[in-house]
């Protein structure tokens, strides 16, 4: 057999055991209930909830953010983030938490957010003119 | 009924669309024409004379692509850069108030910019092939005008069967978006200004940045035309020697690009970082890192015979990945994975169509030519250049392969309905396979210098490569001390892989300077790879994030256990703040056009004597929109030799709008509640910053557009304030008019006041003050984060030798090319 088919097997076994790894490092998606029962860090999609308090008070602790969000099955955590509030938070349509539960509350290591951007929007913005009024 | 609207420019428009057709139906026509000249050349005597006919069609069909394909550009330029917000593409990425060099970045913020973009980068190439091409031309035009029919199909947009087809860029903004104006004939005059360019975009390398890129990317396909031509005409071992100078052509600029948006993330973005390993930036590498591989192998076929097959093979699957890059980032199927806004046009299955386009025809030339591919039955020597360039080759590969594989989940996901989620740490994942292969690409960049084709003394060659192998131990052991990498043993691995490379290289390098030029492009190419490798080792490695918080309340035990460190700190205006090793002292803010910069001083103060030994400022700025309530932050970084201190704002303290009264909004919120006083000439009234003293009364006060008759009363109270030592005067004004009362206050901006003389008690000889003020001001802050990267210039002269070593080598097989 020639040396570069050997080479060559070799290198396919390697592409094999890492696209396997790949797999094995590969985290899942779930909803709050699954990260209570589980050590490992997964993602969570879900939507934040805007009614209630988004606390970032960088004056008490710059690395503190926590808000509520509610999971894909409806279900509401609070979220905790060591970090500043990522921007654009508020106006997010969907959001994907990297983390883990600890106690009542979801860590989250990272925050992904899906904004209808502003570049993107199709929305008309229509400025007219206004009356004038009576000013000294 | 239609209506007919007013001051719409309909005719570039027209035009433009006109041009896209033209482009696509000339574009197949080339194809069409090139296909038959390649197929007559082939025939008999009587079909070879069609050849020369066919040959002509083809050309001018080409030259009428090219025409078309420059009267698109000049039709979308002229409508941005007019202001035509009549059109879609227009209004959605640009607006009056960029400047002309960011009007040129908007044109190609766009899906249908940037695929016009290629299409042109595609022509202009095809103009190469058509004058040098020679005996290739229409075989390889017959690819490349077929690509051009592809990408114009894209831009057609119109509607068959049903279904849109591509994406026009000179869509009506009243067709594309629906919306009640659009019924006024005179809607145009509704619509002042468009959407602008997103401010990240708003950056000089985004000028440079897309074109490089997309030259690149439109570059890649000429190897890809050669390999399917020479398997196409059966001149099987032919086509190698012209691909090989367009290869190196098309690594070089897709590099540069690459880099280019690298720096630019690096300098505009704030995930603090060159390189994170987003499905975007995979996309691009990918192909870029398989092509590079094919280099290797059409280098060792051509000298030796060998590696037929994994040549054409990567040379063309290059090709078809720089198709699934762009499926991958256009298509919208990235979607949850990547930071990056896509925005999916519903051309979903067209991109599919392109891959799968081009992949068939590089399975089916393969699969039906497959028994007459030159491979050689011979098996390579251990100690030949040829096997060791091969074995770099597929490593390479392979390390394609683990990158695809993470890219692709999403894509796994949607073929199998799986929800698999991508790694929680990504970068982690990433590193963990690529530092590996990193080394022993490194190794093999080294020795195989010193390797010969066919054969090599074994003996010599371990003589030659020793001193360099213990040089480098000694090299490493002191570049490890001194930039603090000795934690893990894989990044000493590298370090030293990559060192002993920089060493081998220069040793032939050294050898190149003393006449023997040959192999110097490939010395310097090496050096740089290898010094980008311990850039971005020790920048990535060993990089400090020097913002590092230590106060902070604490939300329990629990949090501060888990989530150290705290990357973000506090600074409020002109308190100095120990960082590292410095001393770092917010002073301020200036706002320039949309841009609010953050004016931080950073001071390194001699510990023995006091002494300021270093001082300088950074601005890191952020684009305020207070009425999204959010920020656009970017950084500033201050540039040593040897380590960079990067540095940006986190969060900084919303501005207020400053918005005209109107109803429901008063103007009145802006203040504190207020304090009424009742007072007459000659009186004084407190407030926090001073007093304010009532010089008099006016009883003939004006009031702007309103007329006054002779039974109405209108009264000025004349005052003179002191606030901080500062004298100003303000005339609030009360109005009598047909029986009713008026008042007309009045704001005192530099004192942050506002007056209104509301009402007048003749019976106590009173007269009604109100004072507002303005709550006092909160102490300025902003959150910032800064980040110090050693050694991060490594990593861009590690780039540049790189481009420097692909050029020579683009001379030189060039050069090969015209002496054959």
């Amino acid at each position: 057999m020639k040396k570069s088919s050997i080479a060559g097997m070799i290198i396919i076994a390697i592409a094999i055991c890492v696209i396997i790894s790949t797999y094995a490092d590969s985290s899942t998606y779930g909803s709050f209930s699954d990260a209570r029962n589980t050590e490992s860090e997964l993602h969570v999609v879900g939507q934040l909830n805007k009614q209630k308090e988004l606390f970032y008070k960088p004056q008490q602790d710059a690395n503190y953010f926590s808000f509520y969000l509610k999971d894909n099955d409806g279900k509401e955590c609070k979220v905790v983030f060591s970090g500043s509030k990522p921007q654009d938070f508020e106006r997010s349509e969907q959001i994907v938490l990297t983390g883990k539960m600890i106690g009542n509350e979801f860590h989250a290591s990272k925050i992904l957010m899906k904004c209808p951007s502003k570049y993107t929007k199709d929305e008309v913005e229509v400025t007219e003119v206004s009356a004038t009024t009576a000013k000294i | 009924m239609d209506i007919q609207f007013i001051g719409e420019n309909l005719l570039p428009g027209k035009l433009g669309q006109f041009f896209i057709i033209l482009s696509f139906c000339s574009a197949l026509l080339a194809t069409i024409s090139y296909y038959f000249a390649t197929v007559s050349s082939h025939g008999d005597t009587f079909q070879k004379q069609a050849t020369a006919g066919w040959q002509k069609i083809a050309r001018s069909a080409f030259g009428l692509n090219l025409f078309s394909v420059v009267g698109i550009g000049s039709c979308l330029f002229y409508i941005i850069y007019n202001h035509l917000f009549e059109y879609h593409y227009a209004w959605a990425h640009s607006s009056t108030t960029l400047p002309v060099y960011y009007i040129i970045s908007s044109f190609w913020e766009g899906q249908e910019g940037s695929f016009w973009l290629w299409t042109f980068w595609e022509g202009a190439l095809g103009i190469i092939i058509v004058l040098r091409g020679k005996t290739w031309e229409n075989s390889v035009m017959t690819t490349i005008m077929l690509s051009q029919a592809f990408i114009a199909s894209m831009l057609i947009g119109i509607e068959i069967f049903g279904e849109r087809v591509g994406s026009s860029p000179f869509i009506l903004l009243r067709d594309a978006v629906p919306g009640p104006i659009f019924s006024r004939a005179d809607y145009l005059t509704l619509i002042t200004d468009g959407n602008g360019l997103n401010p990240l975009l708003q950056n000089y390398w985004m000028v440079i940045h897309p074109p490089t890129l997309f030259l690149g990317f439109a570059s890649m396909i000429v190897p890809f035309a050669y390999g399917i031509a020479g398997l196409w005409e059966k001149r099987y071992s032919e086509w190698i020697k012209p691909a090989l100078p367009w290869s190196l052509f098309a690594v070089m600029i897709l590099g540069t690009g690459i880099i280019m948006g690298s720096f630019w993330a690096y300098e505009a973005l704030n995930f603090g970082g060159f390189w994170a390993w987003d499905p975007v930036e995979n996309a691009s590498i990918i192909p870029w890192l398989t092509l590079i591989a094919a280099v290797h192998v059409l280098i060792a076929y051509k000298n030796s015979g060998h590696s037929y097959f994994t040549a054409t093979f990567l040379v063309l699957i290059s090709f078809v990945l720089v198709l699934y890059a762009s499926f991958l980032t256009r298509s919208g199927i990235l979607g949850e994975t990547s930071v990056h806004a896509f925005t999916d046009l519903g051309m979903f299955w067209h991109l599919v169509a392109y891959v799968a386009v081009f992949f068939i025809l590089m399975v089916v030339f393969l699969a039906i030519r497959w028994k007459h591919l030159p491979i050689t039955k011979k098996d390579e020597e251990t100690y030949s250049r040829e096997f060791w360039l091969f074995i770099g080759a597929l490593i390479l590969s392979v390390a394609c392969i683990q990158i695809l594989a993470t890219t692709s989940v999403p894509v796994f996901n949607a073929i199998f309905g799986t929800e698999i989620a991508p790694p929680p740490n990504v970068i982690q994942h990433y590193n963990k396979w690529q530092v590996p292969f990193a080394v022993v690409i490194a190794f093999i960049s080294a020795f195989s210098q010193y390797l010969k084709y066919k054969k090599t003394d074994a003996k010599k060659f371990y003589v030659s490569i020793a001193v360099s192998l213990v040089l480098a131990v000694f090299i490493t052991a002191g570049a490890v001390y001194i930039t603090k990498v000795y934690t893990n043993f894989m990044y000493i691995l590298l370090t030293y892989a990559a060192v002993f490379s920089i060493l081998a290289n220069a040793r032939i390098l050294g050898d190149a300077l003393k006449g023997k030029w040959r192999l110097a492009g490939s010395a310097v190419a090496h050096i740089g790879f290898a010094f980008l490798l311990i850039g971005a080792l020790i920048a990535a490695a060993t990089n400090n994030i020097i913002s590092v918080n230590n106060t902070g309340i604490g939300f329990g035990d629990e949090f501060a256990k888990s989530n150290n460190p705290r990357e973000n700190i506090i600074l409020y205006q002109d308190e100095p703040v120990n960082m590292d090793r410095y001393t770092v002292t917010y002073k301020g803010d200036s706002t320039e056009g949309v841009n609010t910069y953050y004016r931080i001083n950073y001071q390194v103060l001699d510990t023995v004597s006091g002494k300021v030994r270093e001082n300088f400022d950074l601005y890191p700025n952020a684009q305020q929109n207070a009425k999204m309530k959010q920020i656009i932050a970017s950084p500033d970084t201050r540039h040593y030799l040897f380590h960079d201190i990067y540095t940006h704002v986190s969060s900084v303290p919303l501005k207020e709008e400053d918005h005209e009264d109107h109803e429901g909004h008063s103007d009145e919120e802006n203040y504190e509640k207020p304090i009424s006083h009742e007072v007459n000439v000659g009186d004084t009234v407190r407030f926090r910053d001073g007093f304010i003293t009532v010089a008099g009364i006016n009883r003939n006060a004006k009031i702007q557009n309103i007329p006054l008759s002779e039974q109405d009363i209108a009264i000025g109270m004349q005052l003179k304030v002191n606030s901080k030592g500062k004298s100003y005067t303000s005339e609030p004004v009360y109005l009598l008019k047909d029986g009713s009362k008026f008042d007309f206050g009045k704001t005192l901006d530099e004192a942050g006041l506002k007056f209104r003389f509301t009402n007048v008690f003749p019976d106590k000889d009173k007269l009604e003050l109100m004072v507002y003020q303005k709550p006092k001001a909160e102490r300025s802050w902003v959150v910032l984060k800064a980040i110090e990267f050693p050694y991060i210039n490594l990593f861009w002269g590690g780039t540049i030798l790189m481009v420097v070593g692909f050029l020579l080598s683009i001379f030189r097989r060039n050069k090969e090319l015209k002496q054959a």
